[in-house]
């Protein structure tokens, strides 16, 4: 006998499943939830034309009520425009309500999930959902309340609603009281995620309090809202034929020609011409696509895969640039010297991908001589910080072979170092392995990219390596010369019994045999570093911190 | 101090005295030092033993070398003062001596060796350059190997003071001579004609045959080699063979360790040692065992190589090489041996030489009742 069928909502099944979406432990709970936050304010502000201020407190205030936990406050406050009374519970309340999904836009954010999950584990764990303080531009009071979600329904309800002052034109504030475990080092640390957001958004001003550290103030390093491109059309070979028709849903009443044309890109009127010629019925393409049949959209379908069409646009791409990542580098502090590339946007997988790469060693160079290198994953400019190993980013660092640029590499792993490996990967169709957006699927095309960008990127660094090493060897030779001169002609003198006019004589040509080699090698080190001083007239090449650094160099 | 000391010295002061002479031209001096490895090793049946072939390594005076050169005429000077004191030291010794010459004067601070290797290969380097043997410098490595028992040999030694001891190796009872690093001061005689010399792999199957009253049955010498031979053991070798012209025969496992690296070594040398294999090698010994077909004779235990230990692999694949550059292996008239080794290569077996312990475990004697006949009876190769 059969059990009784039930339906659950979209909320009942992400509050059984937070594993799925970044709340698997409960260091990541606390992790995830600060980045879910940052995450929306961030897109809020950029969508708006606001230079994002971010303040970010993090800190504990008991036990928790899971075992071996604390209670953590994460409170993260905005200057975005604020979100209207009759969002708030959709956006912290519901799952699946976003303003994003699909749109085919760079934004962190896509499916609005996350932020809903974060109310639901506050829930779960602290019973009490999210506190919002939310402020446009119109309202003369902020709006305060609590937000929690009615996981049955998957609805967001409305709690101690007020009307507050708040001394600010608009924003943001997001307070969850959650159960977990604050971790600030290592690879899953806050640090290491607040400090990648710092680099990969120049423009974000950034203040932080977290347990047992002084509260910190990173400034924006840029003035530039970055200008999130326009969302383009889907093109139809990314697509199933299921989403195909779906799209069409978006159209209501058109004709299926005109809606091909519109709602497609690469489509046009040749294109339309050649399904005809595919074997779609010309009268098919003149009716309406909500009176098309699954038949007839599936005939269409097939005739367009049939048909070559222009790889997608990448203008839908964002990208950090060369300067702005050069500058926000600065901010770590420590490096001795870097490099950056910004790859071109390119079509990977058939979806535009922008891919840019920041190398850059640490000035501390003897604590982390033998550890491997500090990896920085960027997908849509978030942090990636966990499942490390199965990251396209990851696999295409150790695929590179990073010995020919002075760095030394274990065989087939991480190269080893004090030194930053930072990559970014944007695109408006990342193809993420879960739903917690914690590693990019490594595809081929996509790790070739990667690759290239890290190549460039490692040619750069390896002239500042070289020119050390140079300059290294020539320092060694000259304290060699200063060493070894005396004691061999004293040793050969004693040796033969030689005179000290001998002596002197072998001294003073000692000195001058030896001192060709120093010459030759002061003229190497010339050469590498006029080689430098070249790269750095066209704005390719960072010099040493400390150094002079004009303006417009895309490095320090 | 003897002539070769004295030819050391002045060869020493004369290489010294071409280096400072081409520095006070601000002339970059270069030392040639002979290449000894095996693709400089040459070899000839009549000669018997692998000698250097024309390479030589050129070290010139710079910026990268001057460090080396300095050290070796820091050692030089070391060694030169050995020889005129009569001294002599282990290569370790002189380590410590360099160390404690440093030690006193911080000048010499930058010369400092590290570890051992970095002097034994400075030692080295000399020896290379003046063609002498490290024990033509006073240094001498252990007398390690050679333990060697007979009824009829006398040795006599001249010892450094021109006196001499005699040492009538019948009177050792069970105790063996140890012969020296230096065999040139060494005069060997018979109390009666000596049929043969029996050089023994494994010191410990020596000591069983002369407890079991080997030395006593038979008119011969015989000598635990103790694993790879050590100049002691190859210099006595060739003096035996020189002096005496005793048949020399070697008894070791059947495996490609001992073929390639004890018995090729014995017989005619190392490449390492190409300069003084002259002096250090035995070229008319014979392989008298364990061969491929006492196995089978003899009904030997014998079992397969294991491929998963790391030195048991790198012995057959050295023996891969051994059979492609070894100039030894490569003679006509070597051919017995390198089909050894062939057929080592081709059944992976191996069989050590207490084997022959086997083959009748009642009879403490068997293992020299069969080394006897096979010598009898021309089993080897």
């Amino acid at each position: 006998m059969s059990g009784r069928i039930t339906t659950s909502s979209t909320a009942e099944y992400f509050s059984k499943n937070l594993q799925q979406v970044g709340f698997s432990s409960q260091v990541k709970a606390v992790l995830t939830t600060l980045k879910e936050a940052v995450d929306n304010s961030l897109d809020a502000c950029e969508e708006a034309g606001v230079l994002p201020e971010i303040n970010v407190l993090i800190e504990k205030v008991g036990a928790g009520s899971l075992k071996n936990s604390d209670q953590i406050r994460v409170r993260v406050e905005d200057n975005g425009p604020g979100l209207e009374p009759d969002d708030i519970p959709k956006v912290y309340g519901e799952y699946l309500a976003s303003s994003k999904f699909g749109r085919g836009r760079c934004s962190r954010g896509q499916q609005g999930i996350g932020i809903s999950a974060a109310t639901t584990w506050a829930q779960l764990t602290s019973a009490i959902g999210v506190r919002v303080v939310s402020k446009t531009e119109r309202m003369r009071k902020a709006m305060s309340c609590t937000v929690e979600v009615d996981i049955k329904n998957n609805k967001g309800i409305i709690k101690d609603k007020d009307s507050i002052d708040w001394d600010r034109p608009h924003g943001v504030s997001v307070e969850f009281f959650i159960d977990g475990r604050i971790q600030l080092n290592g690879e899953a640390g806050l640090l290491n995620y607040l400090n990648g957001t710092a680099l990969v958004n120049p423009h974000m001003t950034l203040r932080f309090k977290l347990p047992d550290l002084e509260e910190q103030l990173v400034e924006r390093v840029s003035n530039a809202v970055p200008d999130i491109p326009r969302a383009t059309e889907p093109h139809p070979h990314t697509m199933k034929l299921g989403e195909f028709i779906a799209h069409s849903h978006l159209f209501g009443r058109v004709r299926a020609g005109v809606w091909l044309k519109k709602g497609f890109s690469r489509v046009n009127d040749g294109t339309v011409k050649e399904i005809i010629k595919g074997g779609v019925k010309s009268s098919v393409l003149e009716k309406n696509v909500d009176a098309l049949g699954e038949a007839e959209f599936k005939s269409i379908f097939m005739a367009l895969q049939n048909i070559k069409l222009m790889a997608p646009s990448t203008k839908s791409v964002l990208w950090i640039g060369e300067e702005a990542l050069s500058k926000s580098m600065k901010r770590l502090g420590s490096v001795d010297f870097f490099s950056v590339v910004s790859r071109r946007p390119t079509i990977c997988d058939f979806k535009p991908v922008q891919v840019e790469v920041a190398v850059a060693r640490l000035e501390d160079r003897a604590a982390e001589a033998d550890s491997p290198v500090q990896v920085l994953r960027f997908a849509n400019r978030v942090p990636l910080q966990f499942d490390k190993s199965a990251c396209a980013i990851v696999q295409a660092i150790t695929s590179v072979n990073w010995r020919t640029y002075g760095i030394s590499q274990p065989r087939d792993a991480l190269p080893l170092g004090p030194y930053i490996i930072a990559v970014s990967v944007v695109s408006p169709f990342i193809k993420f392995k879960n739903a917690s957006k914690e590693t990019v699927d490594a595809s081929d095309e996509l790790v070739e990219e990667i690759r290239r960008a890290l190549i460039q990127a490692g040619q750069k660094l390896s002239k500042h390596i070289r020119r050390e090493v140079k300059a290294g060897e020539l320092e060694e030779k000259i304290k060699h010369i200063e060493q070894f001169c005396p004691i061999l002609v004293s040793g050969l003198c004693r040796i033969t019994g030689a005179p000290d006019s001998r002596k002197k004589r072998a001294e003073q040509g000692l000195i001058k045999l030896l001192g060709r080699d120093t010459k030759a090698a002061e003229k190497e080190l010339k050469e590498a570093h006029e080689v430098l001083e070249e790269q750095n007239a066209g704005h390719q090449l960072a010099l040493p911190l400390g150094a002079h650094a004009p303006a417009k160099e895309a490095g320090i | 101090m003897n002539g070769n000391d004295k030819e050391i010295i002045a060869l020493s002061k004369e290489m010294c005295n071409k280096v400072l002479s081409d520095i006070e031209k601000a002339k970059r001096p270069v030392l040639y030092a002979t290449k000894c490895s095996l693709d400089n090793a040459k070899y000839n049946y009549k000669t018997g033993y692998l000698t250097p072939g024309p390479k030589k390594v050129a070290t010139e005076l710079n910026v990268s070398s001057v460090k080396k050169m300095s050290r070796a005429i820091f050692m030089l000077e070391i060694l030169i003062r050995n020889l005129l004191n009569g001294a002599v030291n282990t290569k370790r010794e002189l380590y410590y001596i360099s160390k404690g010459e440093i030690k006193h004067n911080s000048a010499l601070k930058a010369l400092d060796f590290q570890d051992q290797p970095e002097s034994d290969s400075t030692i080295d380097f000399i020896c290379e350059i003046l063609e002498c043997y490290r024990e033509d410098m006073n240094c001498y490595a252990n007398d390690r190997g050679g333990q060697t028992y007979s009824q009829q040999l006398v040795v006599t030694e001249t010892l450094p003071d021109g006196d001499k001891a005699v040492v009538d190796l019948s009177k050792l009872g069970t105790t063996p001579f140890q012969p020296k690093n230096r065999p040139q001061n060494l005069k060997l005689s018979a109390r009666k004609k000596i049929d043969f010399c029996l050089i023994v792999e494994s010191e410990g199957t020596a000591n069983t045959l002369v407890a079991n009253g080997f030395t006593k049955r038979h008119s011969c010498i015989l000598m635990g080699a103790q694993g790879v031979p050590s100049n002691a053991v190859r210099g006595w070798c060739k003096l035996i063979e020189d002096e005496l012209g005793t048949p020399m025969y070697f008894f070791g496992d059947l495996d490609a360790y001992t073929m390639q690296n004890i018995f090729r070594t014995l017989k005619a040398g190392s490449a390492a040692s190409l300069i003084r294999n002259s002096d250090y090698s035995a070229p008319d010994v014979r392989f008298l065992g364990v061969l491929p077909e006492d196995i089978k004779k003899y009904d030997l235990n014998d079992y397969p190589v294991k491929e998963n230990d790391a030195q048991e692999v790198r012995a057959l694949k050295k023996a891969q090489d051994a059979l492609a550059n070894d100039p030894f292996f490569h003679d006509k008239r070597n051919k017995g041996l390198s089909q050894i080794l062939k057929w080592l290569l081709q059944h992976k077996r191996r069989c050590e030489q207490q084997a022959y312990f086997t083959v009748d475990p009642r009879d403490p004697t068997m293992p020299e009742k069969i080394i006897v006949d096979k010598i009898k009876r021309g089993d080897y190769v």
